[in-house]
């Protein structure tokens, strides 16, 4: 285990921020951490990086206990803030040898981790650069490679895509699959859902404090009552039909606005081709019809009861 | 020591703004030393006039007193007619004419008569003429009572007459000239302390941003070793600054005058002490300022403030009670006295020093007291956070 969290509880007064919170991280993962606003994400990051004092519960990283004063233990952790934080008055690759130095005495080995960090972000051309001139998608490249100049085992990463272009977003989430693949483990933070299904090995849903669903994409879609999502544009459905079609078997929720019918089934076979030939019985006409199998905002949504961005 | 490499880089990166401050500071203290360029009162020599004498005696004393004005007049033998010597009192020739009666000895000497001289009307130099005859007479009175002969007192007199003047200068007037580099420590506190508070509160205000500040504490580098760090850039910074403002000037402007003095030491330590309350001043300011406008306006605040309520391009002498009460409570007022007193003071005397000792003290502990300060707003900040 690379990181264990075993009931952590973190007050700030009389609010629980963290309330006996556990995780467990293997080598190798990306941990994807899900959760609105104020729902304990970043308490329990800046807990784990040991910034901040918790009331209870113990943390330990690559089997040692983490402490502010665990140096050997920080020496192998990357960070990457959600804001953008390196130095105005210094150039891109100042800011990149000066967070290297933080770990990284030797000057030489130090040379060629930074060249290999800016050629990883893309930032070779920005080289002598101030932070001033570059775009929000290039800052957020120089945010992480002063995360990861030099090559940390475990790389945390706080919503690191906020703000940035969809382009610019591609480029980094390939950056983090191929940290992955050179060997870090990754715990990432994110609002945008389709990022942590389309990069993350593991997920962890956490509002006030607690975890209250962990595992894979497909582990936490299991998890949930919806199997299936079917939206049909219909017209001049009455009180009656609606009643019939959400006495189908597998129909647990239905909904109607403006001509279009939402229907969430449980995971079976042949859904819409019952709801199709109810439609077609009744002679009911019907215009574009959809079928999805749960993302993970329905997970989200049905385990936390609202959006993520909410 | 990668810290203290970053203190580094930022402060290079102001470079401009350091050398802006050091040309104005540089251009008012060369300019307002150039305006005074009265060089009397520097040095001292002994005034010489031009003495009448009119001798009927002829006897031994009587030149004595001749030879022994000499020593330090002009001395011109005048015919005894009374309307050629007030030609000669009238047109200057002479400045002060002197007497010396038949019965000299007798007269002068047993009797106490005085002598009969003629002055300027309204000059002050005959006073000097008359306390040089009294000074002969009373010599030659009391060596002859003592039973010399008028031979051996008046050789004994003109023998142990001391014809060059010991002079210490305590205290020159006010009138007279401030050396050159008087008016640049004068002016160094504006330039000193706005430099570091300008510098210094920039380098905090990168390393206090929240995120990066985080980043720097989740690195393998101890608080301990950042903060040591830290405090070495401080001094790095503030010597490099503390040489700039005051050791190249002098150098290059004021070279011998000001190394050759004997109070360069004093003018030294100084602004050492000033160096220290800038540097505690600029570390205060760091810890609580975010943001660069509000940095450029408080900084203006602070050192025009003090500059002008403590006498940097105001003399003292001409501030109010009440301004110089309020000064009292501000660092470089006890620089600025300091600076005064060595700039009207030729020569120190024991009591001067120590009374720079102890405003340098005062300085030392403005300092100390502004860096506590600093260290319980600086906790209370991180405790926020």
């Amino acid at each position: 285990m690379l990181v264990h969290i075993e009931n952590l509880v973190k007050r700030y007064g009389d609010l629980l921020a963290l309330d006996h919170l556990s995780l467990d991280i293997e080598e190798g993962e990306i941990f994807g951490l899900l959760g609105p606003n104020g729902s304990g994400k970043t308490t329990a990051i800046n807990c784990l990086l040991a910034l901040l004092k918790y009331d209870k519960g113990t943390i330990t990283i690559f089997g040692k206990d983490m402490k502010p004063d665990s140096y050997d233990i920080k020496q192998d952790i990357g960070v990457v803030m959600q804001n953008v934080a390196v130095f105005e008055q210094m150039s891109v690759y100042e800011n990149i040898d000066y967070f290297c130095g933080l770990y990284i005495r030797d000057k030489q080995k130090r040379r060629e981790l930074v060249e290999e960090a800016i050629a990883f972000t893309g930032l070779s051309d920005f080289r002598k650069m101030r932070p001033k001139k570059l775009s929000g998608g290039l800052l957020r490249r120089l945010n992480i490679a002063c995360g990861i100049v030099h090559k940390p085992r475990l790389i945390i990463m706080d919503e690191p895509t906020v703000a940035v272009d969809p382009q610019s977003r591609n480029k980094i989430l390939e950056g983090i699959l191929e940290l992955n693949r050179q060997g870090s483990t990754i715990i990432y933070t994110s609002h945008y859902m389709e990022e942590v299904e389309q990069i993350c090995t593991r997920i962890a849903i956490i509002d006030h404090g607690r975890v209250l669903a962990s595992g894979t994409t497909e582990e936490l879609k299991k998890m949930i009552k919806t199997g299936e999502t079917i939206t049909i544009e219909a017209v001049a459905l009455t009180k009656n039909n609606l009643a019939d079609i959400r006495s189908l078997s597998h129909v647990f929720d239905l909904s109607y606005q403006d001509q279009t019918m939402i229907l969430r089934c449980s995971g079976a076979k042949h859904n819409l081709i019952r709801v199709l030939n109810y439609l077609q019985e009744q002679d009911i006409p019907f215009g574009r019809v959809f079928s999805e199998l749960p993302t993970l905002n329905d997970v989200f949504l049905e385990i936390t009861g609202k959006e993520l961005r909410d | 020591m990668t810290v203290f490499k970053g203190f580094l880089i930022i402060t290079k990166r102001n470079l401009l703004m350091v050398f802006m401050y050091l040309a104005i500071f540089l251009t008012i203290g060369i300019l307002a030393s150039g305006s005074d360029s009265n060089t009397s009162g520097t040095g001292f020599h002994a005034q010489a006039l031009t003495v009448g004498v009119v001798d009927h005696d002829g006897g031994v004393l009587s030149k004595g007193l001749s030879t022994y004005l000499s020593q330090y007049h002009t001395i011109r033998q005048m015919p005894d007619d009374t309307a050629k010597l007030q030609d000669a009192l009238f047109n200057r020739n002479v400045s002060y004419i002197v007497t010396i009666p038949k019965d000299f000895k007798v007269s002068c000497l047993r009797e106490h008569q005085a002598l009969p001289v003629s002055k300027i009307p309204g000059s002050t130099d005959g006073y000097y003429v008359d306390q040089q005859i009294n000074t002969y007479l009373n010599q030659a009175r009391v060596l002859t009572d003592s039973g010399y002969s008028d031979k051996e007192a008046a050789a004994y007199i003109l023998k142990h007459a001391d014809s060059s003047s010991h002079v210490t200068m305590l205290k020159s007037a006010s009138s007279e000239k401030t050396p050159g580099y008087g008016y640049m420590y004068q002016y160094l506190p504006y330039v000193l302390i706005s430099i570091l508070c300008y510098v210094m509160g920039l380098i905090m205000i990168a390393f206090h941003q929240p995120d990066l500040q985080k980043r720097i504490l989740c690195s393998a580098v101890s608080i301990r070793s950042q903060n040591l760090q830290l405090a070495l850039g401080y001094l790095a910074v503030g010597c490099s600054v503390w040489l700039l403002t005051t050791w190249i000037p002098a150098f290059f402007f004021y070279r011998k005058a000001f190394f050759q003095s004997s109070k360069m030491p004093y003018y030294m330590l100084n602004s050492l002490t000033l160096l220290l309350v800038g540097l505690a001043l600029s570390f205060l300011l760091g810890t609580f300022i975010t943001k660069e406008d509000i940095l450029t306006a408080l900084v203006n605040v602070v050192t025009l403030g003090m500059s002008f309520l403590c006498g940097v391009f105001v003399p003292l002498d001409i501030m109010g009670k009440g301004v110089k009460t309020v000064a009292h409570f501000l660092p470089v007022y006890w620089y600025e006295i300091s600076n005064n007193l060595l700039n009207n003071s030729a020569v120190l005397t024991q009591a001067q020093r120590q009374l720079l000792y102890r405003n340098y003290g005062i300085q030392l502990l403005f300092a100390a007291a502004i860096f506590c300060i600093a260290l319980v707003v600086s906790k209370r900040a991180r405790q926020t956070a």
